[in-house]
């Protein structure tokens, strides 16, 4: 009785402060999506619509008939294709690197990872905005491409859906490595010492082998990637410019220029629930792959 | 009540019940008495402890011996206070201590990990529970020396418990508990992590520190070896029930249960069935007398120690047999042997010269198994 | 001479068995690929000039002046420092809270619990911008240092929460009984043994939800009010308007201060061990 008071007690803050402050708002925001939009911006409590579920698919011709608005679902289909391009170069990048970094004798393996790590934890915009002193025009890239005569004149990389991919691949880099290396490195070496003995070469050691045992740390990695990248703002924002946009810019355009909050409200629940979809799809298959281990 | 109220030396309150729990024992000398406890775990599942009572006397050294999963952890936890029982009372110089935290009880514990504080010294482990009854600096450090001593950790108080090796942890751990002249010290298992030199050594330490400070020690243990060699008294527990209280002799001799027979020490245990007030058929045929007359039921098991069979010569008294395997360990040999009716026996022979053994592998010889060394216990 | 020859003994091939093909090649342009953005910025930021090679002209260390004499940019830095602060030490309270009551014999609701307090890290940060930006609206929170603070405690929460949980989960459980055997009451216990014990996790977990605190962008972006904005939204809107050399000078300096304190905890987990 007294060990149930006092987990309740314990308990109590972080419950009420994320119930509160994160829990309510997402139910107020879901909320908001079905209300009418208000004509100055902001929205009118009490007048429940699916307007702005509607104009995700649909918009008004001159008539007042419903017709169909591809737009978004272009936006939402860049944004899909973004992170998962994303989530397959930072795979192809990042596992070979994870691989050589979790063979290498165990102290410099510490450094190294911390010297992956780093980049990682400056922050984001520092990291995006690096890449746009790098692309654009006269920037270092176009200095150096000029500089070793590869080119004759500045290349248009930024502002591109390109610059995006470039920026969010280097955002997310290290979530991809990081866990693949860590499955790596506690794989049991014998196994593989058994495959080479068994007569393998390092190819199909590596087929057979490594790549399975590790493949709970590549799902894992792929899901850290796609997930943030579907909701990325930052380098869409900085390096995209206006002509490709992403989910996250699209929501919030509605809070501010746009001005219609249901719309970016209702954005902004797909979007979560694409969100929760994906995780509860992954945990599910998860818990299931753990059993059968 | 505080712990301080109850240190070694103050009378201890008479209780009535503790006449009718144990009737040869006087009411003062009776350090704890559990009356009918009960512990489910889970959701109903299963009783870890299914009705348990027993007395432990003052400055006893008692044991709590099983397999595991029998309870004995569970009961001792229990007198700890880390767990309430569903049902029964446990009473300390007859004193409740049902409800009591264990901070409340007059009890100390030496864990089976040790449970040895890392991030403080030698000396601040020990001195933890008198600094937690705010005992006076000086007498804490007084203290503390006077038991490091008395388990031979003197000039280690300043070091780190993860600079010392198993055996000293385990000792910190000890004088930790004694420092506090508890009432009761529960062990459980603290020896089940040294090797086999060390725990030898131990148990005869344990054994000498126990009647040199005087303190009543409940001792849990699944090696029957380590309970014969320590223990005042034993209860052997199986499935959260005693099956017998005795001291290492009365259980070793005359054991009341099949499993208690098989559990401690080696046994023969010899279905049998009753054709007389003092023989015994076994299933081959053979008709064994004994000294007892065992319980009133036809349906028996006889129980014969190997060491108290011996080889004979073919026909010169007790059943045949055919030698199955001759084994050489050392000080003993052991015969394994099969009746001509097919039961399997074991005689063990000290091997007292160096004329080796007796007998080889596929020799004919008969077993003598004098009427004393039999046991009789209902099926 | 007779038919056959001696052929000398080659020296076997020292075959490295964990190295395989192309991982070197592909990890060391990895490193080049994660390193030459920041070098980069971090050179340019010394560009006497307007931060292109092309047009080098120079050393020069003016722009690092001209932050410090940027009083919006150092009154934002300020703000970024106490909100950091506060959610730190609100959300590492909280979260220890919240481990404790977690670490110990699995209860009933222990998933879903664990599953709330997880939550901040699994929705995408526009989301919860948003959705915490119309709770503030709808009810009338006024949008400045506060409201930042509130916001950052919510997700300061999960950041510090994962190492405490780790570091209990390691501790021998019969370390508090031992304690509770000895006499300690609860509280006593708790300070005398546990909090030592899991101090450190406590101490990395308050160094995640600081740092973090620190670098967000998106949620204070949607939750920050006029005069009332952090480091880096501050330095987000400066970067939209376009390339100013400034905004090399201090992002070199965000850059140096998480290296700093990265290098620092790293070398005090290393001696811990």
């Amino acid at each position: 009785m007294m060990a149930v008071l006092r987990r309740v007690g314990l308990l109590a803050p972080s419950m009420v402060t994320i119930g509160v402050l994160l829990i309510v708002p997402l139910g107020l925001m879901a909320v908001v999506s079905t209300l009418e939009r208000g004509s100055t911006g902001g929205v009118v409590w009490g007048r429940h619509t699916a307007d702005a579920y509607v104009q995700f698919l649909f918009e008004r011709d001159l008539l007042g008939r419903l017709v169909v608005n591809t737009d978004y679902l272009h936006i939402f289909g860049r944004s899909f294709a973004l992170a998962a391009i994303t989530t397959v170069v930072t795979l192809i990048v990042g596992y070979p690197m994870a691989l050589w970094i979790a063979f290498q004798p165990p102290r410099r393996r510490m450094l190294l990872i911390f010297i992956v790590t780093v980049p990682f934890w400056t922050n984001i915009l520092v990291r995006n905005y690096a890449w746009i002193l790098l692309l654009r025009n006269d920037g270092v890239i176009d200095w150096m491409l000029i500089k070793l005569g590869l080119t004759s004149h500045p290349i248009d990389v930024l502002y591109t859906p390109f610059a995006t991919g470039i920026g969010l691949t280097y955002s997310f880099l290290p979530y991809m490595v990081l866990p693949i290396y860590v499955s790596l490195e506690k794989l049991d070496r014998r196994l593989i010492e058994a495959a080479f003995d068994l007569g393998a070469d390092h190819w199909r050691a590596f087929r057979r082998v490594i790549l399975p045992l590790s493949l709970p740390g590549v799902i894992g990695g792929a899901i850290l990637v796609f997930i943030p990248g579907l909701g990325a703002f930052i380098s869409p924002e900085l390096l995209g410019g206006g002509k490709s946009m992403m989910i996250g810019s699209l929501i919030q355009q509605q809070f501010g220029q746009s001005r219609n909050w249901p719309f970016g409200a209702a954005l902004a629940f797909v979007l979560l629930v694409l969100v929760l979809l994906a995780l509860s799809a992954h945990t599910a298959r998860y818990r299931g792959h753990g059993v059968r281990r | 009540m505080t712990p301080a109220d109850l240190t070694v030396g103050r009378a201890a309150t008479t209780s009535s019940s503790a006449d009718t729990a144990c009737a040869a024992v006087p009411a003062s000398s009776v350090a704890l008495e559990c009356s009918n406890l009960v512990k489910t775990f889970g959701v109903g599942a299963i009783r870890a402890l299914d009705g348990v009572s027993l007395v432990v006397r003052s400055n006893e050294f008692f044991t709590l011996l099983g397999p595991s999963g029998c309870g004995k952890t569970t009961l001792l936890r229990l007198i700890a206070g880390f767990e309430n029982q569903d049902s029964g009372t446990i009473l300390l110089d007859g004193n409740p201590l049902d409800g009591l935290p264990p901070y409340r009880r007059p009890v100390n514990t030496v864990f089976q990990s040790y449970a040895v504080f890392p991030h403080l010294t030698v000396a601040e482990n020990v001195a933890f529970g008198l600094e937690m009854q705010r005992r006076p600096r000086v007498e804490i450090a007084e203290r503390v020396d006077e038991i490091l001593t008395l388990v031979k950790l003197e000039g280690l108080d300043e070091r780190k418990p993860s600079q010392l090796s198993g055996g000293q942890q385990q000792r910190v751990a000890l004088a930790r508990a004694l420092a506090n002249k508890p009432r009761l010290l529960l062990l459980d298992e603290p020896l089940s992590a040294l090797d086999l030199k060390l725990r030898k050594e131990m148990q005869l330490e344990l054994k000498r520190l126990q009647s040199e400070v005087g303190i009543t020690f409940v001792f849990v243990t699944h090696d029957q070896q380590e309970a014969l060699t320590m223990s005042d008294r034993i209860a052997v527990m199986r499935g959260g029930r005693i099956l017998q209280i005795g001291t290492p002799e009365e259980i070793y001799e005359h054991p009341t249960a099949r499993f208690v027979a098989d559990f401690i020490g080696e046994a023969n245990l010899l279905d049998a069935t009753r054709v007389g007030s003092r023989q015994f058929r076994l299933d081959s045929g053979t008709v064994l007398e004994a000294e007892e007359t065992g319980p009133a039921t036809d349906l028996v098991t006889l129980v014969v120690r190997p060491e108290r069979a011996f080889l004979a010569p073919l026909g010169g008294g007790g059943p045949a047999a055919c030698i199955e395997q001759v084994v050489y360990t050392g000080s003993d040999t052991i015969y394994l042997v099969i009746f001509d009716g097919g039961l399997r026996f074991r005689v063990r022979a000290q091997n007292s010269d160096a004329l080796g053994s007796r007998a080889r592998a596929g020799d004919r010889v008969g077993i003598f198994i004098p009427a004393s060394a039999i046991r009789v216990l209902a099926r | 001479m007779n038919g056959s020859t001696l052929v000398p003994p080659v020296a076997p091939q020292r075959l490295d068995l964990w190295r395989f093909p192309l991982t070197r090649s592909v990890a060391i342009a990895a490193f080049v690929y994660l390193y030459v953005p920041i070098v980069a910025l971090v050179v340019l930021s010394f560009s006497a000039g307007d931060s292109s090679l092309a047009r080098w002209e120079g050393f020069s260390v003016r722009w690092y002046i001209e932050v410090f004499n940027n009083s919006d940019m150092l009154r934002a830095m300020r703000n970024s420092l106490i909100v950091a602060s506060a959610a730190t030490v609100a959300g590492t309270v909280i979260a220890t809270m919240g481990a404790l009551a977690t670490s110990g014999p699995r209860f009933r609701l222990q998933t879903a619990i664990e599953a709330m307090i997880a939550l901040p890290l699994i929705v995408p940060d526009i989301v919860a911008g948003i959705a915490i930006l119309l709770f503030f609206v709808l009810v009338g929170v006024p949008l400045g240092i506060f409201s930042i603070m509130l916001a950052h405690t919510v997700f300061a929460i999960p950041f510090a929460y994962l190492p405490i949980r780790a570091r209990l989960a390691g501790l021998d459980p019969a370390l508090a009984e031992a304690a509770a055997d000895l006499y300690a009451t609860p509280s006593r216990s708790f300070r005398r043994i546990v909090l030592p014990l899991i101090w450190p996790g406590i101490a990395a977990g308050a160094m995640l939800a600081f740092i973090s605190s620190l670098g967000d962008v998106v949620i204070s972006y949607f939750v920050s009010g006029p005069g009332a904005t952090t480091l880096p939204v501050y330095v987000f809107g400066m970067v939209r308007m376009g390339v100013t050399p400034a905004v090399n000078a201090i992002s070199t300096l965000l850059m140096l201060a998480s290296v700093a304190i990265l290098t620092v905890s790293y070398l005090l987990g290393r001696r811990f061990q």
